[in-house]
């Protein structure tokens, strides 16, 4: 028994692995069913002398509605994951039990961040893989290496998503309180790239990029996003393990 | 000294929660740390265990830092964990070698066998309270700090831990606190007296009783009992005489070597109906209760 056997644990036996590739395989099956019979789904609701034209869907399609509910119900199953995993001061008498006997907060904060990515990353290629089969299937074969690019810069996000969660949880009392101030500020950094022409420098840049990348992007447009987001995960760890060892019990 | 502290202070905000606290207890004792509710015993632990950060002051702890083990008052555990996965994850932290069965004995010492394989989830507050105990105790700690280790176990389960505490003078330094003075009395040998922050008394559990407690006999004579009771107050050496009811006396003496010496004498010169006789035993509760008021 050790700390990363705990954290695997912790994500068997309360289902939260299972929450987080059900989540992600959930969209990745019904992500390009959508892409591909949103015509005649809305034509059947449309209104009487009312006509719209859709574009005839195309496999990238398939991949933007996969991406496009992931990047948000995804990211939020994520963050509530890795807020109830990282957030360990929450239960006090735990957290004594586990800082009264570790060589500092790093030996905790460590196994519960990687084992969280371990999970958010199961869930994000068992939905991608879900994703590029329905879309091959139902609209057409998809460019190899940009969709694995776009898988990895995509795990890449949720692995920084996941390091702001556990800075979170170093100053937060609470599992929600973690949870929504993480989010909240995953939802800012989006906002901002979405309004500045920062965008293409900032983590949430990456969220996208499966979409952008099998639509013909090329992977080096993500390259600025890939460095901060390496860099801010590292940042967002380090700070969870110094102000977390700051904490008191 | 295996713990010791010089000034420590802790406050928070405006609230001081310990005042210039200065600890020492001797190694390979077992020292009662007592006091009314909030009187700072939980701080005191919990900076000990290096959970929280004096505000002033120094503490030193002649014991390595994995070798010190803490049970808090209300031990819990991540509920879908079994209790051998607890007790197996403390000695797995700790980085205690020991024997391949050291996780079975303390759960069999910890009367857990049976529940061994079950969710922690499923145990009553008791079972918690000993599966707490055997985590703390699975890596043979050089130093236990114990905050209220029996209260929430029922007769058997305290007397179980009293014994270990027992056992373990000598082996470890044991600093515990708790509210059963009865069962600090009995297994400590060190009694530090903790209220409002400051330490009133520390020293020697011995000479806190014998030093403080006001001598005095307990006796039980049948009807008639005023006439009793009177020629005892007529005593020079006697310093009151309380009546219980039912020919219930306490007779509060100067001196417990004046009693044994006169006591008996002056009760037969009344035709006092004696049933029973004896020293008033020191107990610590009254001794804390002075203290403290």
């Amino acid at each position: 028994m050790s700390l990363w056997r705990l954290e695997w644990l912790r994500l068997v036996r309360t289902h939260r692995l299972l929450v987080l590739v059900g989540t992600y395989l959930f969209f990745g099956f019904t992500g390009p069913l959508t892409a591909r019979y949103l015509s005649q789904i809305l034509g059947r609701l449309g209104t009487e002398g009312v006509t719209v034209e859709f574009p005839v869907p195309v496999p990238a399609d398939g991949i933007a509605q996969f991406v496009g509910n992931a990047s948000q119900i995804g990211l939020l199953v994520v963050v509530l994951v890795a807020a109830s995993a990282l957030a360990f001061d929450a239960r006090r008498e735990m957290a004594v039990f586990l800082r009264t006997r570790v060589h500092g907060v790093r030996a905790i904060v460590i196994p519960a961040y990687v084992m969280t990515v371990v999970g958010a990353v199961a869930g994000l290629v068992a939905g991608s893989l879900a994703a590029w089969y329905e879309t091959t299937v139902l609209l057409g074969g998809l460019p190899a290496i940009a969709t694995l690019t776009g898988v990895a810069l995509g795990a890449l996000f949720l692995a920084f998503a996941v390091a702001v969660t556990a800075a979170v949880a170093s100053v937060m009392r609470g599992v929600a309180a973690t949870a929504g101030v993480a989010l909240a500020g995953l939802l800012g950094l989006a906002v901002l790239g979405g309004l500045t022409p920062l965008g293409r420098w900032l983590p949430t840049h990456l969220a996208g990029a499966m979409t952008e990348l099998v639509r013909g992007a090329p992977a080096a447009d993500f390259g600025p996003a890939t460095l901060t987001s390496l860099v801010g995960t590292a940042a967002a760890l380090t700070a969870a393990v110094v102000l977390g060892a700051r904490r008191e019990v | 000294m295996m713990i010791r502290t010089d000034g420590l202070t802790k406050r928070y905000g405006g609230r001081t929660a310990l005042d210039g606290v200065d600890l020492a207890v001797p190694e390979g004792s077992v020292y009662g740390l007592v006091g009314p509710n909030g009187a700072g015993k939980t701080t005191l632990l919990a900076l000990l265990a290096g959970l929280r950060r004096p505000t002033a002051g120094h503490m030193t702890i002649s014991a390595p830092r994995q070798h010190v083990a803490i049970l808090p008052d209300t031990p819990q555990f991540d509920p879908w964990l079994t209790g051998r996965e607890v007790v197996s994850l403390a000695r797995k932290l700790v980085g205690s070698p020991g024997p391949a069965g050291r996780v079975d004995e303390v759960l069999g010492d910890a009367g857990l066998t049976e529940a061994a394989d079950r969710r922690v989830g499923g145990y009553s507050r008791g079972m918690l309270q000993r599966l707490g105990i055997a985590a703390t105790v699975v890596g043979a700690p050089e130093v236990l700090l114990l905050d209220e280790p029996a209260s929430a176990l029922d007769p058997a389960g305290r007397r179980e831990v009293l014994d270990l505490l027992t056992r373990l003078r000598g082996r470890a330094t044991v600093l515990l606190s708790s509210h059963i003075l009865a069962d600090v009395q009995e297994v400590s040998d060190t009694v530090g007296v903790l209220r409002a922050g400051r330490l009133l008394y520390q020293g020697m559990l011995e000479d806190l009783l014998v030093g403080r407690a006001v001598p005095a006999y307990r006796v039980v004579v049948r009807p008639p009992v005023e006439p009793v009771v009177e020629r005892l107050r007529a005593q020079e050496w006697i310093t009151g005489v309380d009546h219980g009811g039912d020919g219930r006396l306490r007779v509060g003496v100067r001196s417990l070597v004046e009693a044994e010496a006169r006591l008996a004498r002056v009760l037969a010169d009344c035709e006092a109906r004696v049933v029973s006789l004896a020293p008033e035993e020191p107990d610590l509760e009254d001794v804390f209760l002075e203290l403290t008021s």
